[in-house]
């Protein structure tokens, strides 16, 4: 600001010394007229800058939009960009899945038709089930060495398990005598989709899932108890429950865990599968084989192209008023 | 002089902000010469019409509650009885209060088809990520896209407006809310001298921030002995305070009492030091102003529209995090006793910045504005909904249309002419008596 020193009274002329307060002739107040000038020239200069407060009278009208509106706004702050062979690796989680379901739905078939013997798929089931688990108990024994003592319980559990199970083939076999064989294939069809739907897709950071993979893994059971009902023998039965159980209960853990040893060994699992569900379902009616192919090939190219694509119509909207996530320390024991 | 129908699913005796907010508004206003009815829908046996303090005339229309109070959303249910209301009191200004209301939404948008002018008032924030809000924000938007203006009360819920609705930013005015100062007068006798006090007055919900609170009384009564906690409100996470306490052996330091009744929140305030407020989202926090007013210093976390609330010398802000809380906590209990803060002395700086007259002032200059404005005919109407979506715009095109014709078969049915007037409640007499009554008072 520039500072205004009256040094002539305008009236007379009289020249003010420094301590004079009125002009000696005329009563001119030179105080008064230097607040008054003060206040004209600070009334002239712009107006204080309107500010976000509410509890400060402003000069400004209710509805004012300030040039500072929505500045704090912020825009897609949570977007990732994704590349697109990483996606690709990512979406062989859904894939296997998928061929798993269609390998059980086979093996079934094959059962059913009595091309496939029951005592291979015990005998072939079992062993890859133990071999699975050598495999898994070396590597988690390194991990863990609280380990040990839990492999007698393993075993007691899956012998357990293994005569309950056989004990309750004839039971499973006449469970759904009465259920016209239409019904149980569309029941089939609606439970395994659930189990796509619901199955537990992701790898890491599993402590906040709204559906429990136990969900996923329910409807898969069922589906094969459904299923296991329409077969005519006992040992067929028990096959297929316990096909059922390593197939859709332990084989998850296995695959999740090779994901996260190494990608390579990942996409082999991948292909193998595919391969498997390829060359099984063409046996069985090519149409279907040829659907599932092209269904793969879809969930594993088009899509994560797809997701890529629509990326760009993303938009996440953050500001003050979102409400703020507490954060609060981890508890220390 | 306008004939206002205040309309809003909240109101006495349900208590909160938005019921306060309402009765104070149309006191004031009723002061200044306009008459003010107030629409809500019947709590329990409270139906039909009931007049309040000083002649304020409240219609319970009887409605069905879905949750928490609100009304479910019939879209056409409430017109008959809407308009045979609005004629009999000859109102010529609509204004509906907050977003939740499915009452205020219907209001608005038969006030419209009828040709009146409409103004809404929003109350709260909204995010925009979960399902909820993203239906609220659409019927929100629904019913803001034909309205001649908006209040909020803070910048920040002025912003989020804005976006939600898709309004044009000079549509919406900012007016607080206010505290009747004289309700809200400290009292340092009733404060405890040998505990530094920390009064918590909110909804024990998790939008209050109640984990926070968790996890910082026990560290907070840890370091600081000579500190208590009286917890007021009630609601579900009570059980984890509940727990808390229990856990940390702390009966004696933290006390619990239940839902506070609206006259008895001057006497919980004032027995303390400190205010906390650990709310997660927060529109203005009324709660914070009257703390303040009661000679408390204010903690709070730096959420929404709280920093545009008080100074800087009455408020310690925090960021939602519990180290940030439990440090802010700290400082405050430091200031109280080193004397660097005289809360004592905010209530005469509150009284000036927050007055219900204040408010009423600048809601009547709103009215003033949207009284010159022209209502729009039924096209421009029409055109203005079908904006809102692809899908969302033909749809409540329909919905308005519908909303027409069952106007002009109302006017077919119960004609205009037909309806009696209700007579004024004669406002200045009754003030007058009781001037009278008061100065006899005083005279005997």
């Amino acid at each position: 600001m520039v500072e205004i020193t009256i040094t002539y009274c305008p009236f007379d002329g009289y020249q003010f010394s420094e301590e004079d307060t009125k002009c000696k002739f005329c009563d001119f107040d030179r105080r008064r007229a230097w607040n008054l000038l003060k206040n004209s020239s600070s009334k002239s200069e712009k107006k204080p800058p309107w500010r976000k407060l509410l509890w400060i009278k402003q000069d400004y009208p209710d509805d004012h939009v300030d040039d500072t509106f929505l500045d704090e706004l912020q825009k897609n702050v949570n977007v990732r960009a994704y590349d697109y062979w990483t996606v690709v690796m990512e979406s062989t989680v859904i894939s296997q899945h998928i061929s798993s379901i269609v390998i059980f739905i086979a093996v079934f078939i094959d059962l059913f038709w009595g091309r496939l013997s029951a005592q291979n798929l015990i005998i072939s089931g079992t062993v890859l089930t133990i071999i699975g688990y050598i495999f898994w108990d070396k590597s988690i024994s390194k991990t863990d060495p609280a380990y040990e003592y839990k492999r007698w319980k393993t075993a007691k559990g899956a012998v357990l398990f293994f005569v309950t199970l056989l004990g309750l083939s004839p039971i499973l076999k006449t469970l759904t005598k009465d259920t016209s064989s239409d019904t149980i294939w569309a029941l089939t069809v609606i439970l395994f989709l659930a189990n796509m739907l619901f199955h537990d897709y992701g790898s890491e950071n599993r402590t906040n899932i709204k559906f429990p993979g136990s969900l996923s893994t329910n409807a898969a059971i069922f589906a094969s108890v459904l299923l296991a009902s329409r077969l005519e023998v006992n040992s067929h039965v028990f096959g297929l429950m316990l096909f059922a159980v390593e197939w859709f209960a332990l084989f998850p853990i296995f695959r999740r865990y090779t994901k996260s040893l190494s990608a390579k060994f990942n996409v082999a699992l991948t292909c193998i599968l595919f391969i498997l569900a390829t060359t099984l379902f063409l046996y069985i009616s090519n149409v279907i084989a040829i659907i599932y192919v092209l269904g793969i090939i879809f969930i594993t190219f088009a899509c994560p192209y797809w997701l890529i694509w629509i990326q760009k119509y993303k938009n996440e909207i953050h500001g003050p008023w979102d409400e703020a996530r507490p954060k609060l320390q981890p508890p220390n024991e | 002089m306008y004939n206002i129908a205040m309309v809003s699913d909240f109101f006495y005796p349900n208590m909160g902000g938005v019921e306060g907010h309402l009765y104070q508004l149309s006191l004031m206003l009723t002061q200044r010469g306009h008459k003010v009815i107030i629409i809500t829908h019947s709590y329990g046996n409270r139906t039909g019409v009931r007049y309040l303090t000083n002649g304020l005339k409240v219609y319970y229309v009887p409605h069905m509650v879905i949750y928490s109070e609100a009304t479910l959303p019939t879209i056409y249910g409430f017109f008959p009885i809407f308009r045979n209301i609005i004629l009999r009191e000859r109102i010529n200004i609509v204004h509906g209060h907050q977003a939740f209301s499915s009452l205020c939404h219907e209001a608005i948008l038969h006030a419209r088809t009828m040709g009146m002018r409409v103004c809404f008032t929003d109350h709260s924030l909204f995010g925009f990520a979960d399902a909820s809000s993203i239906l609220m924000n659409k019927v929100l938007k629904f019913t803001l896209s034909d309205i001649d203006h908006v209040i909020c009360v803070s910048n920040t819920s002025k912003e989020n407006t804005v976006l939600r609705a898709a309004l044009t930013p000079q549509m919406v005015s900012v007016i607080p809310n206010a505290v009747v100062a004289s309700q809200f007068k400290p009292d340092p006798s009733a404060q405890d001298k040998n505990f530094i006090t920390i009064v918590v007055a909110s909804r024990l919900v998790y939008r209050k921030g109640m984990d926070l609170l968790v996890a910082v009384i026990p560290r907070i009564c840890k370091t600081e002995p000579k500190v208590r906690f009286i917890i007021g409100g009630d609601g579900p996470k009570r059980i984890d305070l509940e727990q808390m306490r229990e856990k940390n052996l702390l009966h004696d330091r933290v006390e619990f009492l239940g839902s506070v009744m609206h006259h008895e929140v001057h006497s919980v305030l004032t027995k303390g030091h400190i205010f906390l407020n650990t709310s997660l989202t927060e529109a203005f926090c009324i709660g914070m102003v009257e703390a303040a007013c009661c000679g408390l210093l204010v903690v709070s976390t730096k959420v929404g529209g709280v920093p545009e609330v008080l100074p800087r010398h009455m408020i310690i802000f925090s960021k939602p995090e519990e180290e940030d809380l439990v440090n802010a906590v700290l400082k405050a209990i430091k200031m109280i006793r080193l004397k660097e803060a005289v809360p004592t002395k905010f209530h005469d700086e509150i009284k000036e910045m927050y007055s219900w007259s204040n408010v009423a002032e600048r809601t009547e200059k709103v009215y003033d504005k949207i009284w010159k404005l022209k209502t729009p005919p039924l096209m421009e109407r029409l055109r203005r909904y079908y904006g809102c979506g692809i899908w969302a715009g033909k749809i409540f095109c329909i919905v308005m249309a519908v909303d027409y014709l069952f106007w002009r078969f109302l006017e077919w049915l119960f004609p205009t002419d037909e309806i009696d007037i209700a007579p004024a409640f004669p406002y200045q007499k009754y003030r007058k008596m009781f001037q009278m009554a008061d100065e006899d008072d005083e005279n005997s």
